[in-house]
Formats: structure tokens, C-alpha cells, sequence
């Protein structure tokens, strides 16, 4: 298995938000505007190889029994360690994400990264699942980001296409992120259709 | 590694005590950073709702709410109050109301709010004088929404989050008076 391979895989083939369906919570609450998108799949993103990484350095000196509680405290120390970051270098990003910064401890992809992945492999494969894993969940933040602030306020990352009255306010809403959520999903799917081998 | 109880509780407490470490040293590294970057975002709103001042203090006026105190020079030089209304739409919403000597006010800035986004969030900038809503900022007497017989527009579906808003502003006014 190569480290590159495994990158590409977790952006298209296991692509947390599009085929594994994970992550809701982030991905509908986040992504009323591109910006608030792509920086909340960017902080998972370095939580996420932070953990994979660690994980998989201690996977042989965690006993099987305790591995969910071991693999919780890491993640939840990575967490709190960029949120503190977070506050201190760009408070205003810090609280226009507000709680779902603490929340990417019960982020379901990064524990089931840990079990599936990390726990299983070496140090090298589960930083580039990480990074693959997180790229693939940044990546469709941003664009479920772009496509909600385009339709619901008509700029993308502030910058305005076209008058902000004339945008759907739905869009910006939670049921907005449900709907373009769902024809995302299905897009995604049509267009790697047949390459599921 | 095979889950032994003594296994289970070295290994357990040896990545707490790891972790402990790490958060300890990262919190040591970022603590005067962030209560600093809280002063200057809190003196930054002061400015942009207040009389011009060079230094205040702070005391605590009715419903335990803020009171900034501001003098330039040795005059008093007005105040503001950090108010809030916990009958908005969602949560409540702190904002900052500054006042000149007068009880005049003259600016207000939305601290903190969970209301709907488009709707009750315009409140932002709702109110400011040029969006032409009625006289919010420079109005010197208890303010209400036309609805309750104001003169105040309220925002365009957000009556309740028009209400708190007015609310708080009004509770801003009335812990001055007491101060006075």
C-alpha cells in the first residue's frame, strides 16, 4: 500500500462527507459561507493527522480493552490544543466557529480514522490517511460552503457576484444545507459511479 | 500490548499524564496571548460606540450589568454598558451601548448572538443611523418598535429579536440613570 494511494483514497474513494456520510454535525453547522467551511475542514484536518499519527505511533502500547478511552484522550488533546491556538493567533475565526471547534472530539472520523486505520497501520500510512481523510472533508466543507453562500447571499468568500437581496435565504439556513448537502452527495456519486471497483 | 489490568491502568495514565503535560505547556504558551486579545477586542468595540475618552473604569450597575465609566482627560467623558436581552429569538444577545454625558446614545455594536442568520442577525447593522430604521443611535428616551407604538422599524421578520434588541438598549439606559 503506498502513502499516495492512500491520500487519494481518502479524498474521492472514502471522501468522509460525500460516500462515508460522516461528520454531519461540522459539515451542515459550518458551512453557512465558504470561509467558515474551509476553516473548520482545515482544523480537522490537523487534528485529524495529529491523531492518526499518534495513534498509530502507540497503537502497539495501548491494550485492546482500553484502545476507545486512549484514542478519545489524544484526540481531545489535540483539540484543545488548537483551540487554544486558535483563540490566542485568530480569535475572530475562533469564535465565528464557536462550538464546533470543542466538538470535533466526538467528530465521528476521527475516531473511526483511529479504529479502522491508525490502530492498524504504521505511522507513515496513517499521516497520509490523515491528511487524505481531512483534505477530502475540507474540500467538500468548502465546496458545500461555496455553494450555500453563493445561492443564499451571492458572494463567494465575501467576495459579492451579485446582489445579496436577490439571494435565497433558505440556503443560508439549516434546511439550505440539507438540500444542497443531498444534490452534492448525489453528484458525487453519479460522477464517480463505476469507479467503486 | 494484552489488556492486563495493570497494562490496561499504565498505559491509560501514561498518555493522561502526556496529554496533561502537552495542554499545560500549550496553555502556559497561549494564556497571556488570549486574555490580551479579549482587552483589545474589548477596547476596540469601546472606540467604535463611544464619545472619544483615553481612560476608564469599570463598575457594575442594575441587572449586574457592566458599566464603563470613560473620562478624557480628567472630565467624564460618558459611558457605555455591555447589556443583554434574554427575550430574542435564541439565546441571548450581548451588546455594547455607548452614551455621552448627556444619556444621548451614540453607538452600539452586537457582542454576541445566536439569532437566525439573515433575519435577526441583521440587527447588526439594522439599526445603525444610515440604514434609515428610525432614530436608534442619538435617541434620548426608551425606545420601542413601531409595533408597540415606537417609532422604530423593526427588522423584516424578526419583530422578537426588534423587541430584545430594544430591550437591552433600554436596560442600558436605565442602569446609567441609576448610576447618575
Amino acid at each position: 500500500m503506498k502513502a499516495s494511494r492512500v491520500i487519494f483514497d481518502g479524498i474521492i474513494r472514502r471522501n468522509p462527507t460525500f460516500v462515508l456520510i460522516l461528520g454531519m454535525c461540522p459539515t451542515l453547522g459550518t458551512t453557512s459561507t465558504a470561509i467558515t467551511g474551509l476553516s473548520m475542514g482545515i482544523a480537522t484536518l490537523f487534528v485529524l493527522v495529529c491523531s492518526n499519527g499518534a495513534i498509530s505511533a502507540l497503537r502497539r502500547a495501548i491494550p485492546g480493552e482500553v484502545r476507545i478511552p486512549a484514542f478519545i484522550v489524544v484526540i481531545a488533546s489535540f483539540v484543545t490544543i488548537l483551540q487554544m491556538l486558535m483563540q490566542a493567533f485568530v480569535p475572530s475565526l475562533y469564535s465565528s466557529l464557536g462550538i464546533f471547534i470543542p466538538l470535533i472530539v466526538v467528530n465521528c472520523i476521527l475516531l473511526g480514522r483511529a479504529e479502522s486505520f491508525a490502530a492498524r497501520n504504521n505511522v507513515v500510512l496513517s499521516l497520509a490517511d490523515g491528511l487524505g481523510v481531512g483534505i477530502g472533508f475540507a474540500g467538500a466543507l468548502t465546496l458545500l460552503g461555496s455553494v450555500r453562500e453563493l445561492l443564499g447571499k451571492g458572494s463567494i468568500f465575501g467576495y459579492q457576484l451579485y446582489g445579496a437581496d436577490y439571494g435565497a435565504l433558505l440556503m443560508v439556513l439549516a434546511p439550505g444545507a440539507f438540500i444542497a448537502l443531498g444534490f452534492m452527495i448525489a453528484l458525487f456519486n453519479h460522477l464517480t459511479a463505476g469507479k467503486h471497483a | 500490548m494484552k489488556s492486563t489490568l495493570p497494562n490496561m491502568v499504565l498505559s491509560l495514565a501514561g498518555i493522561a499524564i502526556v496529554a496533561a503535560a502537552a495542554l499545560a505547556a500549550v496553555n502556559s504558551c497561549t494564556k497571556s496571548k488570549i486574555s490580551e486579545g479579549a482587552d483589545t477586542a474589548r477596547m476596540e468595540a469601546l472606540r467604535a460606540v463611544s464619545p472619544e475618552f483615553d481612560s476608564h473604569n469599570t463598575t457594575t450597575g442594575a441587572d449586574g450589568l457592566t458599566v464603563y465609566n470613560l473620562t478624557l482627560g480628567d472630565t467624564p467623558a460618558g459611558t457605555a454598558v455591555e447589556t443583554f436581552s434574554d427575550n430574542g429569538f435564541s439565546g441571548r444577545i450581548t451588546i455594547l451601548a455607548g452614551f455621552d454625558n448627556a444619556g444621548t446614545l451614540t453607538g452600539y455594536r452586537v457582542l454576541q448572538h445566536q439569532e437566525t442568520p439573515g433575519l435577526g442577525a441583521q440587527m447588526d447593522t439594522w439599526f445603525m443611523p444610515d440604514a434609515g430604521h428610525g432614530m436608534v443611535v442619538g435617541s434620548n428616551a426608551p425606545l420601542a418598535v413601531k409595533a408597540d407604538g415606537g417609532e422604530i422599524d423593526a427588522i423584516t421578520g424578526a419583530t422578537i429579536t426588534s423587541r430584545a434588541f430594544m430591550e437591552a438598549i433600554n436596560k442600558a439606559r436605565t442602569a446609567i440613570g441609576d448610576e447618575r
